[in-house]
This record gives structure tokens, sequence and C-alpha cells, in this order.
């Protein structure tokens, strides 16, 4: 295996930068390994990440459509496959001046959250962020169709997803975790959560939606959602299997320049269908969220960006497993130097609720134009084996990759 | 006394054009602000940076800049699409630019499809790795620095300009020298707290497009490290109608075909 990422990466350093301008397409080669730090008894094998990718990024554009198609070929050494992953394989289309589609696969993001979700539903891969891959592999495509519409004041987006897409959750194939239900930690050697997927019908897709203009020089939106929550986080007890509970939210956002910075509050209800009593312990409860931003240059070429964020259930059922409340404190802190080709970065997330916390510290320097070494670490602490951070702790880890882009 | 004559007649040809052209030293930077960054209403470039490091070493950006202007002298639009490097391609940044407050930054993240709003109050930061800041790019306010005409010469007036505020500076003050016929600043020279010089831009090339005198290669250099950018803009072109509505999130995730041509 790890004689494929290296021949990979050497084919691409051989091919030089002067061949790579020439060729028809774009995109990068990029090895990566990633390994815990801590002893976790629910494996012996340590490594989280041993890969090798070649993405390929490729753009069409005619006078009426745009069409572009981005994959990754990849070789997973932890679990020994090769895979394709599609990324993007969508068409733009203009059929009025002021509307625009894009159909097919394609990455969703919307929302005012550094690395919070409230609004944003579209698929997230938890794993892929906790195992040290790139930021960009926390965002899955979605089978999408989008519509855009813009208006003098008001603009709308639309997005139909007619396929259930999961979220890439914490199964345990990987990143071992905590089952309230059993009361012990499962890991790679014995992954416990298979859940049973929605079935493939129109009824269970899911639709997105956000209409959103500037108020006063504040960048607002609404927000509307109806599908199912990203992990499965219901449990059936006739099935003996864990379930994707149905989702609708609703929210709200606004973002602005405060005090030389950039100032941001969102909130969401999300209310969860299938127990809106919110009796039911199995199923998770409706729920508010809100989150309050800031983020300012604190000295040349670095920034300071804080977070302060509030899960709250609704109809708080008392049965030991879940806190009403769930704080989260987050800051994180940029710095760019030797002419911006090294970034020093922390990421910290913190929650007083839970007493728990969790860490990104991420080095990256560009070598040159082509090639970026990026080393960090996922760093989880908590007093508690419960708590959402403290559960993780073992999985602890430290990763390197090497990127070779053209 | 024939001579005489034509001398009498070229000074009432000369001394008037001369009285004309004593210009207040307000006007000269007016000129000058308006000569470099509000050439026609709107215009777009290919631009290439080259920067250089102290060893030679180099790194390349090359991106498309489309610039809208609101009225001369006044708020900007800008958008810039990034072409090179791999790693940055595709990428989107876009600045309203106002001139009584900080401006609206966005950048675009293809990959996450995230439109990120940018904190970014301090304009004297390096312009994308390159030893320009953005404050080069998009210009100073001529209201930030007080300025005197220290010299004229055939061919340039020479500013001295310093500024009103210098704890949101690194340099003492600056000369400037402007061209007197197409009043594009030629050279420019930034003093550090021990008088010396330790920044300096010079334009290496200046080409007339459509009528107008324009910059097309500059040079920054940072005396202090060694390393200096080169920056080389071709197919300018000015006056192109673009509409306001290129600059909003729409085309941040949609780049207009129109102007931009990428593969």
């Amino acid at each position: 295996m790890r004689k494929g990422i290296w021949i990979a990466l050497l084919a691409a350093l051989a091919a030089g930068p002067t061949a790579a301008q020439e060729l028809p397409f774009h995109g990068f080669v990029e090895a990566a390994a990633a390994s815990r730090v801590a002893n976790d008894d629910t494996t012996a094998d340590d490594m989280l990440l041993e890969e090798a990718r070649f993405q390929v990024d490729l753009i069409h554009e005619v006078d009426a459509a745009t069409m572009e198609f981005r994959a990754d070929f990849l070789h997973d050494g932890v679990v020994g496959e090769s895979q394709l992953d599609v990324r993007e394989a969508n068409i733009v289309l203009t059929p009025l001046e002021s509307l625009d589609l894009k159909i097919g696969r394609q990455v969703l993001t919307w929302g005012t959250g550094d690395l919070i979700f409230l609004n944003d539903l579209f698929p997230k891969d938890w794993q892929s962020f906790f195992i040290g891959r790139d930021d960009e592999y926390l965002k899955k495509p979605s089978d999408a169709v989008r519509a855009s519409w813009y208006g003098e004041a008001l603009n709308l987006d639309v997005a139909w997803m007619p396929v259930f897409e999961a979220d890439g959750f914490i199964s345990g194939e990987r990143i071992s975790y905590w089952n309230p239900l059993a009361g012990r930690r499962f890991g790679p050697d014995d992954p416990a959560i298979d859940p049973d997927n929605p079935d493939r019908s129109l009824g269970n897709g899911s639709v997105a939606a956000r209409l959103y203009g500037t108020l006063g020089g504040w960048e607002t939106a609404l927000y509307a959602y109806r599908g199912h929550w990203g992990q499965p986080k219901g449990f059936d007890p006739a099935a003996d299997r864990a379930y994707f509970p149905r989702l609708e939210a609703w929210g709200a956002s606004a973002r602005g320049a405060v005090l030389g910075g950039i100032a941001a509050t969102e909130f969401a209800w999300y209310r969860s269908l299938d127990d809106r009593g919110g009796n039911d312990p199995a199923i998770p409860n409706s729920q508010l969220r809100w989150l309050g931003s800031f983020s300012h240059e604190i000295a040349r070429d670095q920034t300071l960006g804080l977070q302060a964020y509030l899960e709250r259930a609704v109809q708080y059922p008392d049965v030991g497993l879940t806190d009403q409340n769930r704080w989260w404190l987050t800051a994180r802190y940029t710095g760019l130097f030797l002419q911006q080709n090294l970034t020093l970065s922390l990421f910290a997330f913190y929650s007083p609720t839970e007493d728990d916390a969790y860490l990104r510290p991420k080095m990256g320097y560009k070598v040159s134009d082509e090639v970026l070494v990026t080393l960090g670490g996922n760093v989880f602490l908590g007093a508690h084996d419960d708590t959402f951070f403290g559960q993780f702790e073992d999985n602890t880890n430290v990763y390197a990759r090497v990127r070779y882009s053209f | 006394m024939k001579r005489f004559a034509i001398a009498a007649a070229l000074s009432l040809l000369v001394l008037p054009a001369i009285r004309a052209q004593a210009l207040s030293v307000d006007e000269i930077v007016q000129k000058a602000n308006l000569a470099s960054y509000y050439a026609g209403d709107d215009g777009m470039a290919r631009a290439k940076l080259v920067i250089y490091d102290k060893q030679g070493r180099t790194r390349e950006r090359e991106f498309t800049i489309l610039r809208k202007d609101k009225e001369d002298g006044g708020e900007q639009l800008y958008y810039v699409y990034f072409h090179r490097p791999g790693d940055v391609r595709k990428t989107v940044f876009m600045v309203h630019k106002y001139i009584d407050r900080d401006d609206d930054r966005w950048l675009y993240l293809p990959a996450l499809d995230l439109v990120k709003r940018i904190a970014a109050s301090d304009k004297r930061t390096s312009f994308v790795g390159s030893h320009f800041f953005y404050e080069d790019v998009s210009g100073r306010s001529p209201a930030d620095d007080t300025h005197t005409l220290k010299e004229e010469t055939d061919r340039y007036y020479v500013l001295d300009n310093v500024p009103k505020d210098p704890s949101t500076v690194e340099f003492t003050h600056y000369l400037v020298w402007i061209d007197k016929t197409t009043f594009l600043p030629m050279k420019a020279e930034y003093y550090d707290s021990q008088r010396r010089v330790y920044r300096r831009m010079e334009v290496l090339e200046v080409k007339e497009i459509q009528g107008i005198p324009t910059v097309t290669q500059a040079k920054m250099s940072d005396l202090n490290t060694g390393g200096y950018t080169e920056m080389t803009f071709k197919k300018v072109e000015y006056n192109k109608g673009i509409p306001d509505r290129i600059f909003t999130e729409r085309y941040l995730r949609k780049p207009p075909r129109k102007y931009i041509r990428r593969r």
C-alpha cells in the first residue's frame, strides 16, 4: 500500500510543472497518513488513515451550459480498498435570465457557522473530519437539483435531493465511540452501527430552501428543510436497528461588519417529526439551535474567530441520556507567515456543559506553488466516556499529508 | 530683433500653458488617483504575479480581475478569479470598496461551495503572498495622507506623503513620482523610522489601451528581505459595460463566462 502512494506521488513530481500546465485537466495527487497516539482498547490497529488520492477536475463550457466533473481515485489502506469518489458531476444551465439550475452531483453549503452547522443540513463526513483528511472532505456531495432565482432585492435557492444521503457518521469503523444503550465503547474490531437506510423512494428525499438578501448592510437569510437527520440518531426496538428519523427545520441568519470584524448570528428550530411529543428517548428531541460569532483580524495576517453555540432540547424528557442544554464555545486562530507560505491554525471546541474539548492544530507549508505539506492533529479531551468529544478520547491522532497540485 | 519676436511669440504660447499646468497638490493627487485606479468606467485584465524571494526562488499567481467604478474617486466593485496555482484555482475574491468605511470582502472556496466573509480591516497586508499590498492593488485613499509637492522636474511631480494616522501603517512617509502627462505614479519609495527606503514600487511598462495610458508592468521590492514581485497585466480592456450584478454571490458560484475563460 505505502508503495502505491509513493509511486503515485513520484510519478506526479516527475511529470513536473511544465508538463502539468499542458494537461487538459487539473487536480492533485496526495498521500496521507494518520495514527492514534493513545492506546485504544477497542482495536489493535493504530492507523486511522493511510491513503493515496488522485483528483481530476474537468470543466467544459459552452454558450448555454457549464459542465464540471471532479472525482477522486483513491486507495484506502485502512480498509484495503480502491474507490472512486465522485465529488462533482453536474451541469449548470441558465434557462431564464434570473434563474440558474445546477443539476447532478454537487457540494452544497450555506449558513454562517464555522464548522458548526445549523441550517446547513447537507451531508457531512464526520469520519473524514476526525481522521485528518482535508477540510474539503467534511462536505459530502449530494445528488441534487439546485434552482437559484435572483430577484431585485431577494434571492431564492431551492435544493431537492431525491435520494437520502446520510452523513459519514462515526460508526466504529475507524473511530471508536460510546454506545449509551450498551454502556460501553465500540471500535474497529467490533463496529456496532449498521443502520436501516431510508428506502430509495421519492418520499424519502429531502428539500432545502434559502431566501436571502442584504438588509441595511446585513446579509440575512431564512431557511427551511424537510428530510431526515443526517445521522442514525433513532433506534427502532422492533427491528433492533438504528435508523434516520425524519426532520424538519426552520431558521434564520444575519451576518455583517461590526467593530472592524465580522459578526453573525444564526437560529434554527429542528422539529423531530417522528417524536413530536418528545416522549421517546430512542428518537432525538426537537431542538432549538443558536449560534453567535465574531471574527476579527488581531494582527497583520492573523485572525481570531470566536463562536458560542447552544443546542436546547425542546420537550426535554428527563431520562438521563442527555442534558437539556449543550453549549459549545469555539475559537479559531489562523496566522499566515513567511510571505503567506506557512499557515498556522488552531480550532478549539470547548463544552462547559459536557466538560469536554476538541482541538485541531494544523500547520501547512507551501514548499512550492505545487507542493503543500500539512501536519496536524485531532485532540479529544474529556472527563467522561459518554460526552460528545470525551467518547473519542482514545482516537486522538496526528496526521501528515503531502499534496501535489497541477 | 527677429529672435526676440519669436521668443515673445513662444512665451505667449508657452506661458499660459505653464500657468494652466500649475496644479494644486490636491489636484495632482486626485488626477493620479483617478489615472491609476479609476481608468474607464470599468476594466478587466489578466494579471500575472511572479514573486521572487531573496534566493531567487519564484512563485506565481495568475488571475482575472474585473473592476467597476460606482463613481470616479468613489466606491468600486472588484472581482478576482484565480487561474493559478492549482491549489487556489477557481477561488474567487470579491471586494466592495468604500471610501468612508472598511471594505466588504468575500472569498468563495469552490471545493466546499463556501462563501466566506473575510474580517480584514488591515489593507497593508500582502496581496496573495506577493510584495504588493491590498492597498497597492485597489488604491490607498488620498484622504489618508497629507501631501506636499517636494519637487517638480521636467517629467515628474514628486510628492511627499505623510500618513495622518501613523499607527495604521508601517511607513513614516513615502515619495511618489507622478508622470506630468499621464498622471500615473511611476515610482514610489517608502521610508521607515530610520529614514531609510525599505520598499519601492517601479512601473516597468506603460501602454496606451483604448486611449488610456495603462500600467502593464510594475515591480514592488522589499529592500529589507531582498524579495520582490513583478506584476504584468495582459488583455486589458476598458468600458466593457460590466453590470453590477456580476459582483454578487451568484457569480461567485458561477463565474461569468463572458469575462472569464476557464478550463
